[in-house]
């Protein structure tokens, strides 16, 4: 470290000194600034409410929920009859398409990344449309295809036994696998493309073979590998739209349905909800520990200053129509069925009845796009989602990086379980969460008045988005080697010149990816949505629920093809501004998704 | 970092937080009265200097409604329109502290819950009901009902069958074996009614929770068909999956309004005796200002108005609208037929049941 001799001190500048170190010590205070105020939000919009819904399981009364100080009557259900079954489904579930996502996400990633399969940024692009669809979409274009008079059915093609197999654990764990594969793919490609292959090139100059140099690179890919399982199975057992959906239609319990059922039916039981979430918590905890125990004490920082991009393996005629096969099947699976399917029932007049004469038209579209329903609810969902994208983002990069650090501080452990824990826990939790803690008279004698308000709606969107984006870029994050920010200290900069020279050219793209997944999300963003908004103004997804549950089917599908329309429309300006604006070299270092 | 000097930096941040939060409320408030959606220019000014009345609401017709109450009264309101499962959770959620001024919803059972709660405010309109809306009024007027529709009505494919039941025995037979749908009452509001209703007929009070599990199970045994809502029930029936669907009047008035018949679908309905009565009620919220309470009482002499019935009748005329009037002198659209032979529950008795109930459904019968 480079040090400066201080010059001698003469008797008029001792005072000039103490003002100097005032100022040192309230820089040096100002230093740990962010971090109180990253933790404040933490607490503001996760801890209190997820300890307050979780909290009314065992003190009903302590939120007027029940009579009782402390019970365990509501856990006594919750391991009995289907809520039991519920959750044993749900693990099932989960574990089961956190396994597949992964393995498939790595496969597109390799792909991808390291070959030169035919048409890699259309692949790359497809991870990202798939991301954009809502999963009850992805799980309603299925049924459009398979339901009786259904879209096969108009075709003349035999279709009970894929139908048998759609309704029911196997087509709940497809769809559910089709959702993940794009937060896998995400965390691996952008961990394979920080990697090089100096790693590999120096196995094969030891002598190794291509199965120690694979070796090698699986497990410096690790931690991208257990943080996309963990992901995907806490997404999973948290979803709540194949849940309400496909679930729900093929009578096959989901400890989220359950969850909502306790809540969304009357009589209203808190107390037995937050039990499930218990019991989800707890599932995401054992995603935690299976982790942490596969990770312990080891270093996967490979991304530094001189990480230069991997050549790209050559691929033969036939195994690049292998690949591209492959490649199809999985798109056309998990994103061409259901956009066939939802455009279709907003194109289709009576499709999936025997109503109507099944001629294509417009008419839903015309109508939407005349609605006062569709037009101010979408620019206000806009508006609140890139809002919440940019805070996610920027909170999502600090939040990686605490998770991160090597050695494991406390708070970082804690910050970890705290985030897999609020991807596990579906929207609704956090919806009532929030209601319990910011409608608390005690908040209100407070002065504040958030409930029913715009900020308490951004707040619960950021709830929601902050986890899985946080895990999402925990991959690339982890890779940065602190001493690219420690050399741009030692040459001058301060903290942050620093980190914008040297860490964000690495962490733009998949900085960019977080933003777009988390605008996409949130623009279609139904639970907390439905209890937070404030009054007057509803957002698109809760006019989409409301024309869907007055069966205008048609109507409702058009709403939400051209809500996802819009968002495809910001994602593709977003990407197409970085690409013309953002200097060359930060479109070849770090990860990405594209 | 002392630890004083944490603290008040992290009050002085979490004020931060929450005054710039309060500005992104402020905007959005301003942004609703500008919308001037629901606000009527002579209130908006001073909206601000005092509580407005909020209506949680799960009608179809409720946003012409409270605009046609604002226009005729000066007062405005803030519209929650939602499903009623949402909008109860909200309640529930809010119980320590609630923010609606005014519940509207179909089914009397939860408000009769919210009653026993001491949630409620005794109202007692000036407007004189019909002899529906007389049994359905509680008797220490804890809630106003403002229409009712009847649950079930059989809706069939008719250009599939002409064979139609007579009585919920009838389904039972061999003939309906396979053929007929119902809704989840843990997900569809008017399907714990219709149940309980089938049990207050087949055993009362007394024996009518047995009666009807046990019919309910012969029900399932003969290919009964379970879905989550009306809407689900009626997708099942249009793609032939079933002929029979049970489900609530204005859903299946709606249906044969909308959908003209062909030579593969023709939506017909019959009642089965007895219909069990499920009326739109309004409730007020006990513990809302003085002031709310004054609005919120015009509000529900609105709705029993000519005016307020005509709006509601003309908000959603395939939908909420089509509803039997509570008003003497005020017609059903002409989509309804006439009134079936009703029954009315005491939705006290019933309502404490209901999750018992619903358990035993979804672990019998689903």
């Amino acid at each position: 470290m480079v040090t400066v001799a201080p010059p001698l001190r003469t008797g008029t500048d001792v005072l000039g000194t103490s003002r100097l170190g005032a100022a040192r010590l309230v820089l040096s205070r100002a230093r740990g600034g962010p971090w109180l105020v990253f933790w404040i939000v933490i607490v503001a919009i996760l801890v209190l409410p997820i300890l307050l819904f979780l909290l009314v399981a065992v003190s009903p009364r302590v939120l007027g929920q029940g009579d009782a100080w402390f019970t365990l009557g509501a856990f006594r259900q919750v391991l009995t009859g289907s809520l039991a079954r519920g959750a044993v489904d749900s693990l099932g579930v989960g574990v089961t398409a956190g396994v597949l996502a992964t393995g498939l996400g790595a496969a597109v990633a390799w792909a991808v990344v390291r070959t030169d399969v035919v048409g890699r940024r259309w692949w790359a692009g497809s991870m990202f449309a798939l991301l954009l669809a809502p999963s009850y979409l992805v799980a309603l274009g299925w049924e459009r295809l398979l339901e009786p008079a259904g879209i096969l059915d108009l075709l003349g093609v035999p279709d009970a036994a894929p139908r048998a197999l759609l309704y029911g654990p196997v087509g709940v764990v497809v769809v559910l696998t089709m959702k993940g594969v794009p937060f896998a793919y995400l965390a691996l490609s952008g961990a394979l493309r920080g990697l090089g292959e100096e790693f590999e090139v120096a196995a094969r100059v030891h002598g190794g073979g291509r199965a120690a140099a694979a070796r090698i690179v699986a497990a410096l890919v690790a931690p991208a590998c257990w943080s996309a399982f963990a992901i995907v199975f806490a997404e999973s057992v948290s979803d709540f739209g194949v849940a309400a959906t496909l679930a729900n239609d093929a009578h096959f319990p989901v400890a989220t349905f359950t969850l909502y059922q306790a809540i969304d039916s009357f009589p209203v039981q808190f107390p037995q909800a937050a039990a499930v979430g218990w019991v989800l918590m707890a599932m995401a905890g054992l995603a935690l520990v299976a982790q942490t125990r596969a990770l312990r004490g080891r270093s996967y920082r490979v991304l530094g200053g001189r990480s230069r991009p991997a050549r790209r393996h050559h691929l033969a005629p036939p195994a690049q129509v292998v690949v591209v096969g492959v490649l199809a099947a999985l798109v056309t699976v998990g994103l061409g069925v259901p956009t066939v399917g939802a455009v279709a029932a907003s194109l289709v007049d009576g499709l999936g009845s025997l109503v109507g004469d099944h001629r294509l038209t417009l008419a839903n579209y015309g109508r939407v796009l005349q609605s006062p329903a569709l037009r101010s609810p979408l620019l206000y969902s806009a508006e609140l989602a890139a809002i919440t994208a940019t805070v996610t983002a920027v909170l999502g990069v600090v939040a990686a990086r605490m998770l991160s650090t090597r050695g494991g501080r406390v708070s970082g452990k804690v910050l970890d379980l705290l985030l897999l824990t609020a991807v596990a826990l579906p929207g609704i939790v956090f919806a009532a969460g929030y209601i319990f803690t910011y409608n608390l008279p005690v908040v209100n004698h407070l002065g504040i008045h958030l409930y029913g308000t715009t900020g308490l709606l951004v707040l619960g969107y950021l709830a929601t988005a902050l986890p899985s984006t946080s895990r999402v870029l925990l991959g690339n994050v982890s890779q940065v080697q602190e001493s690219l920010r420690e050399a741009g200290r030692v040459h001058g900069s301060g903290m942050l010149a620093s980190w914008l020279r040297t860490v964000l050219p690495l962490l733009a793209r998949p900085i960019l990816a977080a933003w777009v997944l988390t605008f996409a999300g949130t623009l279609l963003e139904l639970p907390v949505s439905q209890l937070l908004y404030p009054p007057g103004h509803a957002p698109v997804s809760v006019g989409i629920t409301k024309a869907l549950a007055n069966y205008d089917f048609g109507g409702g599908t058009a709403m939400e093809v051209v809500a996802i329309l819009v968002a495809l429309a910001v994602v593709a300006l977003v990407w197409g501004l970085f690409r013309l604006l953002a200097p060359v070299g930060w479109h070849r270092i770090g990860g990405g998704a594209s | 970092m002392s630890v004083p000097s944490r603290l008040a930096f992290c009050t002085a941040s979490a004020a931060a937080l929450i005054a710039v939060l309060s500005g992104c409320s402020a905007s959005a408030t301003a942004a609703a009265a500008s919308d001037g959606a629901t606000t009527a220019p002579s209130r908006a000014a001073s909206a601000g200097s005092g509580p407005a009345l909020v209506v949680y609401s799960a009608q179809g017709y409720d946003d012409p409604v409270t605009k046609a109450f604002t226009a005729a009264t000066g007062i405005p309101v803030k519209l929650v329109d939602d499903s009623t499962g949402p909008l109860l959770t909200k309640v529930a959620a809010e119980k320590n502290n609630p923010q609606w001024g005014l519940l509207w919803v179909d089914g009397d059972t939860a408000f009769a819950a919210l009653d026993k709660q001491g949630q409620l405010l005794p109202y007692t309109p000036a407007t004189t009901l019909n002899a529906a809306g007389v049994a359905l009024t509680p008797s220490d007027h804890s809630y106003v009902p403002v229409s009712t529709t009847v649950m079930a009505a059989l809706v069939y494919n008719g250009a599939k069958t002409s064979t139609v039941p007579t009585s919920y025995q009838d389904l039972l037979s061999s003939t309906y074996a396979g053929q007929v749908g119902m809704n989840d009452p843990a997900q569809s509001g008017p399907t714990y009614p219709f149940i309980a209703g089938l049990m207050n007929q087949l055993g009362g009070q007394t024996d009518g929770v047995a009666a009807g599990e046990d019919y309910l199970k012969k029900l399932k045994s003969n290919g009964l068909h379970v879905f989550p809502t009306n809407g689900d029930t009626l997708h099942a029936l249009e793609t032939g999956q079933i002929t029979y669907a049970l489900i609530q009047s204005s859903a299946a008035a709606g249906e044969i309004a909308k959908v003209p018949a062909t030579a593969t679908f023709a939506p017909k309905v019959a009642y089965l005796p007895k219909a069990t009565l499920l009326p739109g009620v309004i409730g007020i919220d006990k513990g809302a200002p003085p002031a709310v309470q004054d609005e919120a009482k015009k509000f529900v002499d609105f709705v029993l108005s000519p005016a307020g019935q005509a709006a509601m009748q003309a908000g959603d005329p395939h939908g909420d609208s089509l509803y039997w009037p509570v008003v003497p002198g005020v017609t059903a659209l002409s989509d309804l037929p006439a009134m079936p032979a009703y029954q009315k529950i005491d939705p006290y008795f019933w309502g404490p049941l209901e999750n018992q109930v619903n358990t035993f459904f979804d672990s019998t019968i689903k």
